[in-house]
């Protein structure tokens, strides 16, 4: 450390042109290679066998995600002009060259197939716009009599229809979007209006909304954290210092990922956060302990005082940097990528951010000079009434604060029970957004606009034409959907072959059945194949009749949602059994579940392993494990009451509102590290107990104190924000912030303080 | 190096072979529409009976055959066919009556009997655009589009596998037809389709025909072996006709309602 000291001060020019340097390579590189994932698929791992299921299913089936329009009209939508729209809109959008012709479905595009007594018709519902009143109301009983078009492409109330068209996972841009945008509402008058909806137009905006948000936050809070710094540090040089180090630290850690081609996650957006509320912390500690070296020693050069704000402070700074980076690189061990580099590059950040206090500080300093407010003004220096106060109370109240923190700790205990988990994408979304009114009103019109693929396997050959197996598979969807509010509708095979039967027995309603015969069945199938579209076919069933695609629509896309429909799914796994038949499920919302699920699972393991690896690095640095622990209390509390009020504010788990476990980590580990070095200090020089708490606060305290209300204010700002993760995200950090804090100058406080000595 | 020396001489004569045989179109050959008429009228003979194999095949390389028999017979303005599955078992003898008319004007009467259901349907649809069969060939891509209805243009003359072909692009003559192209190699003098291309409305390529055998069978020129491919898709229909009689004296009777129930 002395050595380091002494680096800044005898080469600041060479240090400050060194990271000019640096700073340069990295902007240029993040300016070039920088990229936004979009494709959410990307995220997960490949080779979980869940995933590998899902993929392997949706290239069997064709499953792909659905842009849905819906097309409104109050009045009805069966008249000429309507219908009109419907026709053109469906070949504007089969002219877009993101979209397969084929892959666009509509009441103009869906085909009917009717019984009469002798003849069976198979046509389009219509091919040239109906004008005349009769044969308005022809295509309204055509639709009302067929059930695989009514309540699926047109509503009930017959005032929205349906178009949908299937793209590729990584089809979707805000340039595709807008154009979309442009090309529907093109469509729109008077009496027509149109939305659009499906999860690619969620999933895809989610994945811009985030970092832009982000992009538009972060320099306000930047703003606020400069004023407030500013407050607490009197002096422009010192304020800005500070700042460019956090600056810097940011543009190194992701210049070093545009380096590397690892592309920006949309976890990655927290990565500044961490980075401010760390990078923050550091200078002010050394800025502290500068003024009050000057006070202490008026008489000191520049360069001595310098040297010894790194050699003091180097110490806890480099411990409680180097925990917080080995405590990001446990996040190493996730299954998942994003969740890894984020922990990686965080390290780097956090080292980074150590480095740029330790060196540039002191060499700006060095150069610009000392800023006048540090410089002794001749004044003895004093304990702050506060300090003292709060020391006071907090020894005379030991027992209090040990009751206390238990009874905190307890409720939040209590709160952490209530915690869920959710992996929902609409839930991101402002309540009056757009997005989330459109999936409204096709959750209220419709069967739903989340899409659960269940996958029914058997060994057996032609296993989908047999009629017990269709029978149950039948009765399966019949009676999940008449049970479960969530579930708006399901289709299959069995639709199909239920249509036929009733088609062919003249459309008598009661036909409306699965047929008890398996040549009955292979025959409508083939039936089916000759005269509709088999690409129709293909997607419930595959080419052996071994399995078959059941599509059950939901009502929303939350965890909660998707696990009591998978539930109801799984009673029924044992009747399957027995006739040979296993459940699996695919598609995207089953895919995020089971994702967001593994990003929990992980981020809780290494949340776990970094407590562990903290203590022990803090049990050896300090060669006592009580020591470790004692220190490890702070941490413990944040995380478990960040939890705990998550829990009580029904704020839901997700992979955001998860890591920032780490960030109450890293801050704890800073604060505990730096109150109980100082402590350890002072206790050398008092004897009395109370007097090296005192100066501790007073000294460490205070830094801690700052740094608190600093990233407190910043962060307040965020509750502004336009994305309600964002405003969780703020919100949270400031709660952590505030109760790291407490946690150190109390609880943490009374068990350093009932230790009867330290070793050296 | 000897080796590589005659395997680049080999080329050279390869190319030279190709050039000289992509010669540009000269005042003496048919008009493009000829061509066209000669391919649609080419005589098969007045009836004829067979199995076809039918092998589709899905992206995946999954495989399902077909095996269908069936009787043909010209009437002059039209066509009457008849088809029982034989296999796969569970459809064993269902069955399929057409009968198709020259005049465009005129709507196709087809039929469906269904043995499970033992109950004959007449089936209306707009079938010219169906696939037959659940394979990748419309009835249209089997013969059945009028050469009056695409305009037709000799692009040139060239050959392929041994054989002297009429290149002829053809496009529709209405507006939102599936293809919006076709590109045919039709041999001379046998009136074959060799090979066809087909574009999409976008303009992109869908499916390319290839005629893989082809005989003279009692002095008709048939095609007895042909695939498809939808390159989009990327599915395949392997067509091949086998114990093919043609003239073979088909009775008249066959084509009813009454024989679609018996079935084989």
């Amino acid at each position: 450390m002395k050595k380091i000291s002494q680096l800044a001060t005898k080469y600041p020019w060479l240090i400050l042109s060194a990271i000019l340097i640096v700073t340069v390579y990295f902007t240029v590189q993040m300016m070039n290679n920088s990229r936004l994932e979009t494709d959410l698929d990307e995220y997960m791992p490949q080779t979980h066998p869940a995933f590998m299921y899902s993929d392997s299913a949706e290239a069997i089936f064709n499953i792909k995600d659905g842009i849905l329009i819906a097309l409104e009209n109050k009045n009805g939508i069966y008249n000429t002009n309507t219908l009109r729209k419907v026709k053109e809109l469906t070949k504007a959008l089969q002219d877009m060259k993101e979209i397969e012709r084929g892959d666009v479905n509509s009441l103009y595009e869906a085909e009917n197939i009717v019984g009469t007594d002798g003849a069976l018709d198979v046509t389009p519902f219509y091919d040239e716009v109906p004008d005349t009143p009769e044969a308005l109301e022809k295509l309204r009983n055509n639709v009302r009599s067929n059930e695989i078009v009514y309540g699926r492409i047109v509503s009930n109330d017959e005032t929205v229809t349906i178009l949908t068209a299937e793209i590729e996972d990584d089809v979707f841009s805000i340039d595709f979007y807008n154009k979309l945008l442009d090309t529907a509402k093109d469509f729109e008058d008077e009496e027509n209006a149109i939305y659009i909806a499906g999860k690619p137009i969620v999933e895809g905006t989610l994945v811009f909304l985030a970092p832009k948000d982000m992009q538009q936050m972060v320099p306000i809070v930047v703003l606020v954290i400069i004023i407030v710094l500013f407050i607490a540090l009197r002096s422009i040089k010192t304020t800005l210092l500070t700042l460019l180090g956090v600056v810097l630290s940011i543009i190194w850690a992701f210049g070093l990922m545009a380096a590397v081609g690892v592309p920006i996650y949309s976890v990655a957006t927290i990565l500044p956060v961490m980075l401010i509320a760390m990078g923050v912390a550091y200078a002010i500690h050394l800025f502290n302990h500068l003024k009050i070296f000057l006070t202490r020693n008026p008489e000191a050069t520049r360069a001595e005082a310098l040297r010894n704000m790194v050699r003091v402070m180097g110490r806890p700074v480099v411990i409680s940097a180097t925990t917080t980076a080995v405590g990001f690189m446990s996040l190493l061990t996730s299954e998942v990528y994003p969740i890894k580099y984020f922990g990686l590059f965080t390290a780097f950040g956090v080292v980074v951010a150590l480095a740029l206090s330790l060196l540039m500080l002191p060499a700006a300093l060095m150069l610009m000079g000392i800023p006048k407010n540090m410089l002794s003004t001749g004044a003895k220096e004093r304990n702050h009434p506060l300090a003292v106060g709060l020391t006071k109370w907090v020894l005379s109240h030991q027992k209090g604060v040990v009751i206390g923190s238990v009874i905190v700790i307890l409720l939040s205990g209590w709160g952490i029970q209530k915690v869920w988990i959710n992996s929902s994408f609409i839930d991101k979304f402002n309540k009056d957004s757009d997005i989330v009114l459109t999936d409204q009103l096709i959750n209220e019109k419709f069967g739903g606009t989340t899409i659960l693929n269940v996958v029914l396997n058997s060994s057996d050959l032609d296993a989908f034409k047999q009629p017990d197996i269709l029978r149950l598979a039948d009765k399966m969807q019949v009676e999940v959907d008449a049970e479960l509010e969530e579930v708006g509708n399901t289709f299959s095979l069995t639709h199909f072959l239920k249509r036929m039967n009733q088609v062919l027995h003249s459309d008598s309603a009661e036909y409306y059945t699965i047929p008890d015969s398996q040549d009955l069945n292979a025959q409508y199938l083939l039936l089916y194949e000759m005269s509709g579209d088999p690409d129709n076919l293909w997607k419930q069933v595959d080419y052996d009749f071994s399995r078959a695609n059941l599509t059950f629509q939901l009502k929303g896309d939350d965890t909660k949602t998707i696990k009591a429909v998978l539930d109801r799914i799984d009673s029924y796994k044992d009747d399957f059994e027995e006739l040979g038949v296993t459940i699996r499920y695919a598609g995207s919302g089953y895919k995020a579940m089971v994702f967001t699920q593994l990003i929990l699972d992980g981020q809780i393991q290494s949340l776990a392993l970094s407590l562990l690896i903290i203590i022990v690095i803090l049990a050896i640095t300090y060669r006592e494990i009580s020591v470790g622990l004692i220190a490890s209390v702070p941490i413990l509390i944040t995380t478990v009451v960040s939890f705990g009020v998550m829990g009580f504010l029904n704020v839901p788990l997700s992979t955001t509102t998860a890591l920032l476990a780490s960030i109450a980590m890293g801050v704890g580990i800073d604060y505990a590290v730096h109150f109980i070095e100082r402590y350890r200090d002072y206790r050398k020089i008092h004897t009395d107990k109370t007097q090296a708490a005192i100066a501790t606060m007073n000294h460490t305290g205070r830094a801690i104190m700052f740094n608190a209300i600093i990233v407190i204010s910043g962060f307040l700002v965020m509750l502004f924000s336009v994305f309600p993760p964002n405003r969780e995200l703020g919100a949270l950090i400031s709660l952590n912030m505030f109760t790291s804090f407490v946690g150190t100058v109390t609880i943490m406080l009374v068990l350093i303080n009932r230790k009867k000595k330290f070793k050296d | 190096m000897l080796q590589s020396l005659k395997i680049k001489s080999y080329l050279c004569a390869l190319l030279l072979l190709a050039t000289a045989a992509g010669k540009t179109v000269s005042a003496q050959e048919p008009s493009a529409l000829k061509i066209i008429e000669n391919v649609y009228n080419r005589d098969e003979g007045e009836s004829r009976i067979g199995k076809i194999r039918m092998t589709l095949i899905n992206n995946r390389d999954n495989k399902r055959i077909r095996e269908i028999q069936q009787y043909v017979k010209d009437y002059g303005d039209m066509d009457k066919i008849i088809m029982f599955f034989i296999t796969p078992a569970d459809v064993r003898n269902t069955s399929f009556l057409s009968w198709s008319y020259d005049d465009e004007s005129k709507v196709d009467n087809q039929w469906i009997y269904l043995p499970a259901l033992k109950k004959v349907k007449r089936i209306s649809s707009d079938s010219k655009k169906d696939y037959f069969m659940g394979s990748d060939f419309t009835y249209d891509d089997m013969g059945d589009r009028h050469p009056n209805a695409d305009n037709h243009k000799l692009l040139r003359t060239e050959t392929m596998n041994d054989e002297e072909c009429y290149v002829i692009e053809s496009i529709p003559k209405e507006r939102g037809y599936m293809y919006s192209k076709k590109v045919t190699w039709v041999i001379k003098d046998k009136w074959i389709e060799l090979k066809k291309t087909f574009y999409d409305e976008d303009g992109e390529l869908l499916k390319n025909l290839t005629s893989l055998e082809y005989s003279l069978i009692k002095g008709y020129w048939f095609v007895t072996h042909l695939e498809m491919h939808n390159v989009q898709k990327n599915h395949r229909t392997d067509m091949q006709f086998i114990e093919l009689e043609l003239d073979a004296g088909v009775d008249d009777n066959l084509f009813t309602e009454r024989m679609m129930s018996l079935g084989l």
